[in-house]
């Protein structure tokens, strides 16, 4: 097991979460490839961009089947951030033209709808930092005391879990928000724990560190 | 609820941290920028201003460059501008590290090129950056090209007009108090956060503690500060202590993380 995969499915740029890898000590690799995926200890998803144009390519390139074999049925850590994560539901609306809504990996019965907020001064996107509040504790929480879970969001959509068990944590933004959801091997953050500073680069740590 | 920020503000020239009194006088060199803003990282700020303020082809490569380096070791989100005036001048940015990119002069120029970027780009990483002077005691006015050509246009009605143009947010200086540590320009920062529905950063004239709580309480949802910080002891862990303190809503300090 070498290195740790960060899967590229053609979104421009993956840079912050490339180097937030390494600053954590570990050897990222960019990467759509099969074999590359096959060795890595840990894979990330990580996400800017649109729900349809990401399915689009990641069916193209075959990464749904690279990730349902390597991270499904044989357990590699797996974090999905922001979009990345949002791919994991059922469905999306984001951007659906004629009501048809995108399909997504369904790797966790939930649906992505768009935000919002029941205070109309409440501006999309949740843009900046919020707290997350926890529903149950996680292993890439470890470390990380209450008050000190506030993480960097920048979003317009987010994912409604139809099964609670699912859901780690959710931020407030003028409605409950989807901040963290975990199944086995499986975590994915909302927000960009790249972007979060001390916590989220201790989130990654942590994640990086957690052999499920 | 958003978390209030403090957001550190770099003035670059040739790649050299500087500064300056009311943009012109008394430049004064402040360090190297990497290093500086590895501190301020340790220190737990919320994000980081740099605005490259004598823009050209050199000096965007070397910005590039810094930005590159920073978003080595530094993570929290970055707002980078200066002389940005095409498409390909945002994506260059954006690519280099940085997550939303403030445009000044040309928005003024050509209102169209901020709607286009943001359409490309997405709002949230469109910052407009307005600066201003008061030409009289009851009227202030905007000013571009780094504060040289003074244009008809109110700083207020301006910003709500780059709102309809959908940027992100607004960066709003005052010329005439920056560097001058002198308490911001709390009266057009009320009236400009009771209008505005994007996040509103204010800048120009930050000295102590409490003009950051001042600025806060007047609607900003963000301080930014760079003479307070380079020059003074007040430290950026030092304010964030002192504001969670008083009760407004920041993140918790980094000491108190242990």
């Amino acid at each position: 097991m070498s290195g740790v995969a960060i899967v590229d499915y053609g979104i421009n740029n993956v840079r912050s979460v490339r180097n937030a890898v390494e600053y954590c000590g570990f050897d990222p690799i960019v990467t759509h490839e099969a074999d590359a995926i096959a060795d890595a200890s840990h894979v990330i998803l990580p996400g800017v961009g649109a729900f349809g144009d990401a399915m689009i390519n990641i069916r193209a390139r075959g990464i749904d089947e690279l990730l349902e074999r390597h991270v499904r049925e044989k357990g590699k850590p797996f974090l999905a951030v922001c979009l990345g994560m949002q791919l994991l539901a059922n469905s999306s609306e984001e951007h659906t033209d004629d009501g048809v809504l995108h399909r997504g990996l369904g790797w966790f019965d939930a649906d992505v709808v768009r935000l919002m907020p029941n205070d109309p001064a409440l501006k999309i996107p949740h843009m900046g930092w919020n707290m997350v509040a926890k529903e149950r504790s996680h292993p890439i929480l470890s470390n990380i005391r209450e008050n000190n879970l506030a993480f960097y969001f920048v979003h317009s959509f987010a994912m409604r879990c139809h099964q609670s068990g699912d859901v780690v944590g959710y931020a407030q933004y003028g409605q409950q928000v989807t901040a963290i959801i975990a199944k086995d091997n499986v975590v994915a953050t909302q927000f960009h724990p790249e972007k979060s500073q001390d916590s989220g680069i201790e989130l990654m740590s942590n994640f990086l560190r957690w052999h499920p | 609820m958003l978390k209030k920020r403090l957001i550190p503000k770099f003035l670059l020239r040739d790649g050299r941290l500087v500064k300056y009194t009311r943009f012109f006088e008394n430049e004064r060199a402040a360090g190297n920028p990497v290093t500086t803003a590895k501190v301020y990282n340790d220190y737990g700020v919320d994000e980081l201003i740099v605005l490259d303020i004598v823009p050209s082809a050199a000096s965007r490569s070397r910005v590039v460059e810094i930005i590159e380096r920073m978003s080595e070791e530094i993570f929290m989100p970055f707002t980078v501008g200066g002389g940005v005036k095409t498409l390909d001048d945002v994506n260059m940015l954006l690519r280099a590290g940085a997550d939303k990119v403030s445009v000044n002069s040309e928005a003024v120029r050509r209102p169209e090129f901020l709607r286009e970027a943001a359409r490309t780009f997405g709002d949230q990483c469109m910052t407009v950056s307005i600066d201003y002077k008061r030409i009289s005691p009851n009227h202030a006015s905007v000013f571009i090209d780094g504060g040289r050509e003074h244009v008809a246009l109110d700083p207020i009605e301006w910003a709500q007009r780059c709102e309809d143009l959908h940027c992100g947010e607004v960066l709003l200086g005052s010329i005439d108090r920056d560097g001058t540590m002198s308490g911001y320009d709390l009266d057009l920062i009320h009236k400009a956060a009771n209008v505005l529905s994007v996040p509103l950063i204010v800048s120009g004239g930050c000295g102590s503690l409490q003009h950051a709580i001042d600025a806060l309480e007047a609607g900003a949802s963000a301080v930014a500060i760079s003479s307070m910080f380079l020059f003074t002891d007040h430290s950026p862990i030092k304010l964030r202590s002192h504001l969670f303190s008083r009760g407004l809503d920041v993140r918790a300090s980094f000491s108190s993380r242990n």
